[in-house]
């Protein structure tokens, strides 16, 4: 049989994009890099695990229950999310991980000729999303690390539809505090959909730190992502939300996949959702990983930047592709910001403190004495 | 004839000899149409001719052979296309239908002498896919005329910005001043042909400018194979040493290509304001100046991505430089040595051949093994020093066991290994080059 003329079929706006290639299982690339270990740094997962009754949940699930289709709206964790935020349950969509919320709402809104607005340099997705969607993504330079709200209004145009604003920014860690994200909303006055993700939201202690859900009343085009794979440590499950103005996500759900999310997942976060001495352990293994870090990288004269999330970017003296390897080869496994246009930072997930430990000890000693980038 | 867009134009026939009128007809008026000169668009009709009645000595009359002309803004190029079921693939050795002895025969060559009147050739057999001849010819650019570069003095304050075509002259003319030959690529000879190669996308450049517009420093990067960008650069005109101009230039072509599906970038021609700290030295080549002289510049790399290893093959003979190369640059790396256990092998081998003109630079490639490979290489060798081709590279992929059944020939015919280009092929590509290490 003739192979399929993929020069055809193909439309050009997918010829010119590239897939994403995840990172080969641990065992393999144990194999590879020839260490007997792997302390995963890279992609900002809680070492804690789930909370304890979301572990419960995962333990109990019966091996029968895997034959029957989950909930195909995730009714019962709408309902909860619903209720704990004071909106309706409506309001609520919930998707398998919330990059694929991220699908839902540039699907619902955008057409061909239309843009969306984001950063250069923040959480990748919005970007690939627009683009392989064949939308251009209008990219804003960063200020000091952080979102430039007024550069970001100034781009808008009459084909603009959404605005995407990571916050607090990955993999930065800076954030809009609520003063400054009112503004923008006020300045945007409706005209376009305002998508504010808030995946690393419950690290966040700041009191300025705004409750983006909370917002929505006033803001009906505040649109709200988050997630239960970094606080809630259930990556594995893939399972976020986005909350939004009633009639809004009346027409992202128009786009919404249904029964994506499995019923483990959705049982599992639900559960999640009661504990808050989860919250409060992690914040602290964050807050001591991220003095120990730092204190470390003072004494190597290595430069950082952190603020909020459970992260930080560091500035080597090397390429950050080569110091990945030569971290791997110890055990450490990290993410090279080259692709999120930090050439030569690798960001670093904060864990255990027996993680952080292995982690300096292998940074020493692949930083050559007495150089600084 | 069909016109699929303003740029490409393709004509579908035969490979038989009474078509020969109708296929010299179209690439000569293609080539006019997409913007080269009468003499340049001759040039490029006679390589046509050549290649034409090549291939309808070598097909059958009822073979269909596609022929493809597009503009690359400074260049024409001329794609012949067609399938080779059940079809001799050694006719596509540059050697094989001649005696490299005989000097009458050599003129007979259909495919020598397409590549001598452009300024690349390329024979590209993909198994199960087909043939594809590329011949590109260039247009005709007056050379710089340096007594107009003006004087750069350091910046203040800078931003970096994409270049409009006079900017990008000027980059052109103040690198020519400012560097030596030896690491200033052959476009800055032309900047006319600079201007279009980023016109037309070929390849792109940043450049550090002054709030009033003076120009302070550049960077020019483009493709150089399926997954990895060459940069030239940064070049600095007159800036304090402590600059930050080359990191902001570097840091701008990395954006740029941050997100692409490039796995590397190289820089072979390395200048003294590279930050190198972004780079691996991966080896070195060597470079033929225009005075015959040869000087070995180390190439500079570093991944775009996260390297997620991989398995490669190797023979026995080249185990040990890979071990090295692996081990200096950290690569996670399985390697499979390739046994000879004593299977029957085909016959003949086939290499394709790809020339450079204007670097004076052939590259072989190998496109099937044989027991003559040997033999079929050191035919190669004496048709290549005919023709005055001073630089020559090999290139294997580890992905493929039969490439590297090719490495006792290289080494027995003076080959190198010099450099490991991690993921520039379907794995790794080792490139050999001819001749002894310059010092």
């Amino acid at each position: 049989m003739n192979a399929p003329p993929l020069n055809k079929l193909v439309p050009e706006h997918i010829k010119c994009f590239e897939p994403y290639i995840p990172s080969k299982p641990d065992n393999e690339l144990i194999k590879l890099y020839g260490c007997s270990h792997l302390f995963r740094l890279n992609n900002n997962e809680n070492p804690l695990g789930p909370p304890e009754e979301a572990r419960g949940v995962i333990d109990r699930f019966p091996a029968a229950r895997a034959s029957i289709y989950p909930s195909g709206d995730a009714y019962h964790l709408r309902h909860k999310l619903a209720e704990r935020s004071g909106l309706d349950p409506e309001q609520f969509l919930v998707g398998n991980g919330a990059n694929e919320v991220i699908g839902f709402v540039i699907k619902a809104f955008c057409q061909e000729g239309d843009n969306i607005i984001t950063a250069d340099k923040t959480f990748a997705v919005y970007e690939w999303v627009a683009e392989f969607s064949g939308f251009e993504a209008r990219l804003v330079p960063l200020v000091d690390f952080g979102f430039d709200d007024e550069e970001m209004l100034d781009r808008i145009d009459e084909k603009t539809k959404i605005v995407f604003i990571c916050n607090p920014n990955n993999p930065t860690g800076s954030y809009w505090d609520e003063e400054r994200l009112r503004g923008f909303l006020r300045n945007i006055a409706g005209r376009q959909i305002v998508v504010v993700d808030e995946a690393y939201c419950e690290f966040v202690e700041k009191e300025d730190y705004p409750d983006g859900i909370g917002l929505i009343r006033e803001y009906p085009n505040l649109v709200v992502f988050r997630t239960f794979s970094k606080m809630y440590a259930l990556a594995g499950l893939r399972i976020g939300y986005l909350a939004g103005d009633r009639d809004v996500v009346d027409i992202i759900r128009r786009t919404c996949v249904v029964y994506s999310v499995n019923g483990l997942a959705q049982e599992a976060a639900l559960a999640a959702l009661n504990n808050q001495e989860h919250i409060n352990r992690t914040r602290e293994m964050v807050r001591e990983g991220k003095e120990f870090v730092a204190k470390e990288l003072d004494i190597l004269g290595l430069p950082f930047v952190h603020d909020q999330g459970n992260f930080m970017m560091i500035r080597l003296p090397m390429s950050d592709s080569l110091a990945y390897r030569k971290l791997m080869t110890q055990g450490v496994m990290v993410r090279t910001m080259t692709g999120f246009r930090f050439p030569n930072y690798i960001r670093l997930t904060i864990s255990s403190m027996e993680a952080m430990e292995a982690f300096v000890e292998a940074l020493t000693r692949i930083v050559p004495k007495g150089e600084k980038p | 004839m069909n016109l699929k867009n303003n740029r490409e134009v393709f004509l579908s026939v035969a490979a038989d000899s009474v078509f020969l009128p109708l296929v010299t007809s179209f690439v000569e008026n293609g080539a006019v149409a997409l913007g080269l000169g009468r003499a340049e668009a001759m040039s490029l009709t006679l390589a046509t001719e050549e290649i034409f009645s090549y291939l309808c000595r070598i097909a059958s009359p009822d073979e269909m052979v596609e022929i493809r002309c597009s503009g690359g803004g400074y260049y024409v190029r001329a794609v012949f296309l067609f399938s080779v079921e059940d079809f001799n693939m050694r006719a596509f050795n540059l050697t094989t239908t001649v005696s490299v002895d005989d000097e009458a025969s050599l003129e007979e060559m259909g495919l020598l002498i397409a590549s001598r009147t452009v300024e690349r050739f390329q024979v590209l057999i993909e198994r199960g896919k087909g043939v594809q001849l590329t011949l590109i010819k260039e247009k005709k650019y007056p050379s710089s005329d340096e007594e107009t570069v003006p004087k750069a003095r350091p910046l203040k304050e800078f931003s970096i910005q994409e270049p409009n075509p006079e900017e990008m002259k000027l980059l052109a003319l103040l690198v020519g001043s400012h560097y030596q030959d030896l690491i200033t690529p052959e476009f800055f000879e032309y900047p006319g042909k600079f201007v279009d190669m980023l016109e037309s996308g070929e390849c792109r450049a940043a450049l550090a400018l002054a709030p009033d517009g003076h120009l302070g420093g550049g960077i020019v990067w483009r493709w150089t194979g399926l997954k990895t960008v060459e940069c030239f650069g940064p070049y600095l005109f007159n800036q304090d040493p402590d600059s930050s101009i080359p990191e902001s230039l570097l840091e701008n072509c990395l954006g740029a290509i941050a997100k692409t599906h490039a796995v590397g970038l190289i820089n072979r021609y390395p200048t003294d304001d590279l930050p190198k700290e972004h780079f691996e030295p991966l080896g070195s080549l060597t470079i033929f100046n225009k005075d015959g002289s040869t000087a070995s510049l180390t190439a500079y790399f570093r991944q775009m991505q996260e390297d997620p290893g991989t398995a490669v093959w190797s023979h026995p003979e080249l185990e040990g430089f890979l071990q090295g190369e692996f081990s200096r640059l950290v690569l996670p790396r399985e390697i499979r040595l390739v046994k000879d256990l004593g299977e029957t092998k085909t016959r003949f081998s086939v290499l394709s051949t790809e020339f450079d003109r204007s670097r004076n630079v052939v590259t072989l490639r190998p496109i099937r093994p044989g027991m003559d490979a040997g033999t079929n290489l050191a035919n190669h060798l004496t048709l290549l020093s005919r023709e005055s081709l001073r630089s020559v590279f090999f290139e294997m992929d580890l992905a493929e066991p039969w490439h590297t059944e090719f490495t006792p020939a290289l080494l027995k015919h003076g080959f190198t290994p010099r450099i490991v280009l991690p993921y520039a092929g379907k794995s790794d590509i080792v490139i050999f080059q001819l001749g002894e290490v310059a010092e």
